[in-house]
């Protein structure tokens, strides 16, 4: 088969999202709890071999190895109805149990030690596939094993399947509520740094605004993880849904990725859904005043309020889309969609980089016809935009606060990677902070021109601890 | 009498010695008759004979006369025959002057009287030495042996309502002795009874109303007056009698010979033979009869001519040889000149019915077996024959029963004549213009147009035309109802080109010109009455044909007999019954059982790439041998690797995926563009295949069965092929630059500098992949889905196959015009060169790349390295100078060859935009520009647009 994705989901989170993710599948696939195909689903116009696969004539198993390093969710998993859907060999669950205690350092140390399990799982799933395409990775970027863990797995991927994709779906920590992890601002900045380096796309699932269109657009008081977690597998259903209802274009996950992504760093994406509803308020949707159309989709999925990354007010209003990409589901007439686009461009209803051509690019999908949708036509935006920049001035801005008091510290040296010193932090800082650089000037026509202002390799052994304070004080 | 004691030797000598007494000449009649004998070149002059006969006869009252006539016979025929002529006259001449006591003014014209009967008598009697006309007396029973075989169709199996045409020439005046009601309107016997009326006054029974099949009842008095019934049936046949009687030792002067071979002739045909050897002797002396025996001579010898036979006193002139048109088979009479000028005047009305008759059986004669129409209607027009020969045995009846007048003929043929003379210049203008099936109905048709006010002879030619239109009608009935032609003759509105025979295998590409040109229209051939028709007509055989080469029994309909009524229009919905239910079932068999739409969606999901998936498949498994050159690709193995990709991916499913295969063409798209536009170019010339890789030339192919390949046809084909081929190599192109964009993110590992510099690489690849994957957005999702969309929605409500093809055929011309596949502004070609560019700089990407990530990436080993050891940190770093130096010397070619493919693929992309935005201007109606726009969306390309107009405008 080609184009396999085998999916990674580490730690809590990752696990979290990942089973709500395999629940959407399942649904959509018409493959029951226990991985048997429904009797309704056998027409096959689907491709259900890029994210499962068949045991037998009739039972298909996820591509998905789970990992974590405290048995809590995955016991939850593994008693739920879903149990029989997984392969048990490709549960990983630490020996020891004691988790990563929220820490970076403990994960990707924990990681480094359990590398070799992991990857007799890892290498037999890719092993199980004709033309693996690709990893994705399921994981936050705040807590210990999905940050650390992940960082180590991603590194180490990226090594052994230098040819494989890497994508990401990482969770950013909610900036609104006061975490009850105090290193976070340490971990987010050294999962970045990975998710930089060794990430070839990265879809930002941002916590803030997902809490924000729970409460806002979805009228939920206090959402839980279950409910935001939905709206995060409805994401990455649909993001997938062109490999798995293929037509014409974006078969597979490198034609999907890579018009999105011109240079390889800025290569972080934001989603935008419309419609946003939830179960609650599916009957007041259902009496639609007039037919949403394809226009109407594309133009609310510009709206900020709809995207699932929350950027903050943008008061020079020079951010700009670097690309897009729509997939539209639902009983869409082609021929309107010219007619849109047409739109959007006489209107200027988006702002695009100066520095190259780019354009709405607009995937028509199937979806599937086993899941019964409200709505006529629904939308995903996949979007490379500058703005995402501020998601990671903010991740700087409190590392910095914390940095500069050197608070928290002493968990982080008690690991391998920090027993010489704490230069791996600031590696990322200034990894993270050439990245914000490069996105403030992707919004610039010199952007071609553009050097990232932080000292070069000729310098040589002068990244010190004092140049990088100094820089980020900027 | 002189003749009464020569009984019993020759008479000629017996006048000559009895003029010779009177005379008192010296001569005797052995003399004169050997001087008359004599061979031409001892035999005296005419004058000579002339002056010899004048002294024998000077005695006589009439000599002057008869001797002018024989100078005009001498100076045309043998001095024997003028001889026997004279004697002939001088003692006709004696006889009338002796009998002359009847006055000429006594005669009432067109009344009923009887002649006198004395008058019948002395003609009689006057006549019976030298008239070969018989009696009905003389009457013999091969007489009726011979009447028999002189109809070309069995007289037994005419049945009585086939003859409705005599029903118009005869009931036309209605007679004003009759009343009205008295029987059926048409029926036969009623004529008869009219005319028994008129003539003899006798009463008549009603039983004669039942008309039997039998002609010996035809008699005049009917069945219950036996006594003289054979009297009458033989007068009936009295035309034809002479005709028998002398049959066998008839000498026939075949005057009439052009345009018409001997063996055309039909024993119905006499006109105007003459027949030597009975006919000798002179008739009587017509001036010197009575009126009523000039009458009766002249009804008799009328009578003759009407059918063909040439008379005594009605002779036909020669036929002038030059004339055409109609004049040529029509006959100019001339009446003896000694008949009364009432009696000729009457007998010159009369005559052109004659003519007119007998031209119509000359045509009947020469359109006989030109095709089933024309016989059909000589058929048709051989009953209104026999009608018109009971009318004249009729008359002739009368005529015996001594109560028929030429006025009373004249007005009883009156409304024949009209009729005859109508019909006559339709038949002629059948023969004239050579007409044959179709056209004959379609003339049938207009004259019955042209003929409207004139009822009777419109009726007549209607039912004329009703039979004449029967085989036409059967052979449209049975290529509508069955789909099959039996037309040897070519008249059929439809002909079937078959090439294929039975057992030989379909040639390849068979259902090609099945279509267009299995079955063609004849043009000529449509009558009038069909002409709106004929599409649907051919349409509907066609469909029915077709289903049955899917081996499906063609389903007979009801069968009522298709007739054609020239009044009405029943044919119009018998036709178009046919036609819905050969549609509708066509549409049925191609639409449901053969699942035409799951074909065709087959075709789309591969050779329009709709199943993306399986095409990435394929390329993955193909692309070590497509990238070969393409005399080096294997189609086996190219085969084989589809099969397996068939089976392996979600194709699977799809129950049409054995009929796709793969093709290897011999040349490019863009070569099989210029072949289709017939330009060719030099440059294109010059890439010969030789350079061609199998990527180039490869397409896939689909082979359906019948029916499916008349939608799916070759050509049809060839236009997918064209699309596929266009969209298989910009996916190619997508693929490669996909490829080394995964390749290049290995940049972001990179140190900030060579992302800078890599950086100008990295955009040039994504305006490339903008440029490509725009172009097949555009192509699938605004071209083709639509396009497919408007045709499915259309499919739902198609009627027939035609409006399927047609369809079909729309929507692949719009993708292929849209999609740049048809216009001749080289627009292909400049996407193509595009492609080039572009898979020339992907491989040049990954050569460079592979030598500078070994740079790059030792760089980046050291600049880990160097942290976990101090002291080696110096060491990499004095081995990192040189690579670095040596990689930035090599850098500097690598940003300039950058730069050139910039320029190269800039230049090209922003003609290619203004080609499409100049084409745009001259034609809004076309879709290119959405592509202008798709591919410049955030105007990134305008100001270059705009400049390379400006450079365009200043020259």
């Amino acid at each position: 088969m080609p184009s396999e994705i085998i999916t990674l989901q580490l730690g809590q989170c990752g696990n979290q999202i990942g089973f709500e993710f395999w629940k959407r599948l399942c649904l959509e696939h018409g493959i029951s709890p226990s991985g048997v195909l429904e009797d309704f689903a056998t027409d096959g116009l689907d491709r259900k071999d890029v994210f499962f696969y068949q045991a037998d004539d009739d039972h298909y198993i996820p591509r998905a190895v789970l990992l974590d390093l405290e048995p809590r969710v995955i016991n939850t998993i593994m008693t739920s109805a879903y149990s029989k859907l997984y392969n048990p060999e490709n549960v990983y669950l630490s020996k020891h149990g004691g988790g990563a205690g929220n820490n970076w350092a403990s994960g990707y140390s924990q990681g480094d030690k359990l590398q070799e399990e992991i990857f007799d799982i890892i290498d037999r799933e890719a092993d199980g596939s004709d033309s693996l395409e690709g990893f994705v990775l399921c994981h936050s970027i705040a807590g210990g094993t999905g940050s650390g863990m992940g960082s180590f797995l991603m590194e180490r991927l990226a090594d052994r399947y230098p040819k494989k994709l890497i994508q990401t779906y990482s969770v950013f920590p909610n900036q609104e509520e006061i975490s009850d992890v105090v290193v976070q601002p340490y971990n987010s900045m050294l999962t970045l740094r990975r998710l930089i380096t060794a990430a070839d796309s990265v879809v930002v699932l941002d916590n803030t605004a997902l809490n924000r269109i729970a409460c806002d657009r979805l009228h939920l008081q206090n959402p839980t993880f279950t409910q935001i977690n939905t709206l995060v597998s409805t994401i990455m259903s649909v993001s997938t849904t062109t490999l798995r209802y293929p037509s014409y274009m974006n078969n597979n996950l490198i034609g999907l990725t890579a018009p999105l992504i011109p240079t390889p760093q800025l290569h972080f994406l934001m989603t935008g859904y419309t419609p946003l509803t939830n179960d609650a308020n599916l009957s007041n949707q259902a009496v639609n005043v007039r037919k949403t159309t394809v226009l109407d989709v594309m133009r609310r999925l510009l709206q900020p309020k709809n995207m699932m990354v929350s950027t903050g007010p943008d008061k020079t209003n020079h951010h700009c889309y670097i690309s897009i990409l729509n997939i539209i589901q639902g009983e869409v007439d082609p021929t309107q969609v010219h007619k849109s686009l047409q739109r959007i461009r006489e209107r200027k209803l988006a702002q695009f980089i100066p520095w190259g051509p780019t354009s709405i690019q607009v995937a028509l999908s199937r979806s599937s016809p086993y899941v019964q949708s409200s709505h006529r036509v629904s939308g995903l935006m996949l979007a490379n935009h500058t703005s995402i920049c501020s998601l990671f001035e903010r991740a700087l801005s409190q590392f910095d606060k914390l940095r500069k008091r050197g608070a928290f510290l002493d968990q982080f040296r008690r690991e391998d990677i920090f027993k010489d010193d704490l230069s791996e932090l600031d590696e990322s800082r200034e990894i993270v902070d050439g990245l914000v650089q490069e996105y403030e000037a992707a919004t610039r026509v010199d952007y071609l021109e553009f050097s990232a202002n932080r000292p070069s390799k000729s310098e040589g052994d002068t990244r010190s601890e004092e140049a990088k304070s100094v820089k980020s004080d900027i | 009498m002189a003749h009464a004691m020569a009984n019993k030797t020759d008479p000629v000598r017996n006048v000559l010695s009895a003029l010779i007494a009177e005379s008192h000449s010296h001569l005797t009649p052995e003399k004169i008759l050997r001087e008359f004998r004599a061979t031409a070149d001892k035999r005296l002059t005419d004058s000579e004979l002339l002056a010899l006969l004048e002294s024998i006869s000077s005695k006589r009252i009439n000599s002057r006369q008869v001797l002018d006539e024989i100078t005009y016979v001498l100076e045309r025929k043998d001095p024997m025959y003028a001889l026997l002529k004279f004697t002939e006259r001088i003692t006709q001449e004696a006889k009338w002057h002796s009998n002359a006591s009847v006055e000429y003014g006594k005669l009432p014209p067109a009344s009923s009287t009887k002649l006198p009967h004395h008058y019948i008598d002395t003609m009689s009697i006057g006549s019976s030495s030298i008239s070969t006309l018989s009696l009905a007396d003389e009457l013999h029973p091969p007489a009726r042996k011979s009447l028999d075989l002189s109809y070309s169709t069995p007289v037994t199996s005419r049945k009585p309502d086939e003859s409705p045409c005599l029903e118009t020439l005869l009931t036309r005046r209605p007679s004003p002795s009759v009343p009205t009601e008295s029987s059926s309107r048409g029926d036969l016997s009623m004529i008869k009874k009219r005319v028994m009326n008129a003539v003899a006054h006798m009463p008549v029974h009603e039983s004669t109303n039942n008309r039997s099949a039998n002609r010996s009842s035809l008699s005049l008095n009917g069945g219950n007056n036996t006594g003289i019934t054979s009297n009458n049936a033989t007068s009936i046949q009295a035309p034809s009698i002479q005709l028998s009687t002398s049959g066998g030792s008839v000498d026939l002067d075949l005057d009439f010979q052009d345009g018409m071979l001997e063996a055309q002739r039909t024993h119905m045909l006499w006109d105007y033979c003459k027949v030597e050897g009975q006919n000798q002797r002179p008739p009587a002396e017509i001036a010197a009869m009575p009126l009523e025996s000039q009458q009766h001579a002249l009804i008799l010898d009328l009578i003759y001519c009407l059918s063909g036979v040439r008379g005594s006193y009605i002779t036909p002139l020669p036929r002038d040889k030059s004339s055409s048109g109609l004049a040529r088979y029509e006959t100019r009479f001339t009446v003896h000149p000694g008949v009364d000028k009432a009696l000729a005047e009457m007998v010159h009305e009369i005559l052109p019915l004659a003519s007119h008759f007998m031209a119509m059986q000359k045509v009947m004669a020469i359109t006989n077996n030109r095709g089933q129409v024309n016989n059909s209607l000589n058929a048709a027009l051989q009953d209104l024959t026999h009608d018109f020969y009971l009318l004249v045995a009729e008359a002739e009846a009368e005529l015996d029963s001594q109560a028929l007048t030429l006025p009373k003929l004249l007005y009883y043929l009156q409304p024949t004549m009209w009729v005859m003379e109508g019909l006559w210049s339709t038949l002629g203008e059948i023969q004239l213009s050579n007409l044959k099936g179709g056209d004959v109905l379609s003339h049938l048709c207009r004259c019955i147009k042209q003929l409207e006010g004139d009822k009777a002879t419109q009726d007549v030619l209607i039912s004329l035309t009703t039979k004449a239109a029967a085989p036409y009608m059967r052979m449209l009935q049975l290529w509508i109802h069955q789909g099959i032609i039996v037309d040897n003759t070519e008249e059929f509105l439809v002909v079937d080109n078959e090439v294929v025979h039975k057992g030989e295998t379909m040639p390849e590409h068979y259902s090609d010109d099945y279509w267009e040109k299995r079955y063609t229209r004849r043009s000529h051939a449509v009558p009038t009455f069909l002409a709106n028709h004929s599409d649907i007509i051919l349409r509907t055989g066609k469909y029915l044909n077709v289903i049955r080469q899917c081996g499906k029994r063609v389903t007979c309909q009801k069968n009522n007999d298709a007739q054609f009524d020239p009044t009405k229009n029943l044919h119009v919905k018998l036709i178009e019954d046919a036609y819905f239910f050969a549609a509708r079932q066509l549409l049925d068999v191609l639409l449901n059982e053969n699942d035409l739409m799951g074909h065709l969606e087959s075709v789309k999901r591969y050779l329009l790439l709709l199943q993306g998936d399986f095409i990435a498949q394929f390329m993955d498994a193909c692309e070590d041998e497509l990238s070969k050159n393409v005399d080096q690709v294997l189609p086996m193995t190219l085969e084989n690797l589809l099969g397996l990709t068939l089976r392996l991916s979600s194709a699977r499913s799809d129950p049409y995926k054995d009929d796709l295969h793969c093709e290897l063409l011999t040349y490019d798209l863009v070569t099989q563009m210029s072949k289709i536009m017939d330009q060719e170019e030099e440059y294109w010339k010059t890439t010969d295949r030789l350079d061609l890789t199998g990527l180039e030339c490869f397409a896939f192919t689909y082979e359906v069965k019948w029916p499916v390949s008349l939608v799916l046809n070759h050509i049809a084909i060839t236009k997918y092929q064209m699309l596929f081929r266009q969209l298989f190599y910009c996916k190619h192109v997508e693929r490669q630059l996909c490829k080394i964009w995964k390749e290049n993110s290995m940049a972001k590992k990179f140190s900030a500098q060579a992302a800078e510099l890599y950086r100008s690489a990295f955009t040039l690849r994504q305006r490339m992949m903008n440029a490509i994957q725009n172009l097949e957005y555009y192509m699938m999702i605004e071209i083709i889905e639509p396009n497919w969309h408007v045709f499915i929605e259309k499919m739902t409500k198609v009627e027939n196959v035609d409006e399927v093809l047609n369809l079909h055929q729309d929507f692949l011309d719009l993708c292929l015009k849209n999609c740049m596949l048809t216009e001749t502004s080289h627009l292909n070609r400049a996407i193509f060169k595009l492609c080039k560019i572009c898979l020339n700089f992907c491989e040049f990407i990954q050569r460079s790349q592979r030598l500078f990530l070994d740079a790059e990436l030792k760089s980046m080993v050291c600049d880990s390295s160097d942290e976990s050891t101090d002291q080696s940190d110096s060491e990499p770093e004095v081995s990192d100078r040189p690579q670095d130096e040596s990689s930035m010397a090599q850098t500097e070619t690598f940003s300039e060859s950058v730069k050139r493919f910039d320029l190269e693929f800039t230049g090209m992309l922003i003609s290619f935009l203004k080609q499409i935005n100049d084409l745009a201007k001259a034609n809004t109606g076309d879709r290119f520009m959405n592509l202008v726009h798709r591919i410049n969306f955030n105007s990134f390309y305008s100001e270059q647009m705009e400049r390379m107009c400006v450079m365009d405008a200043m020259g």
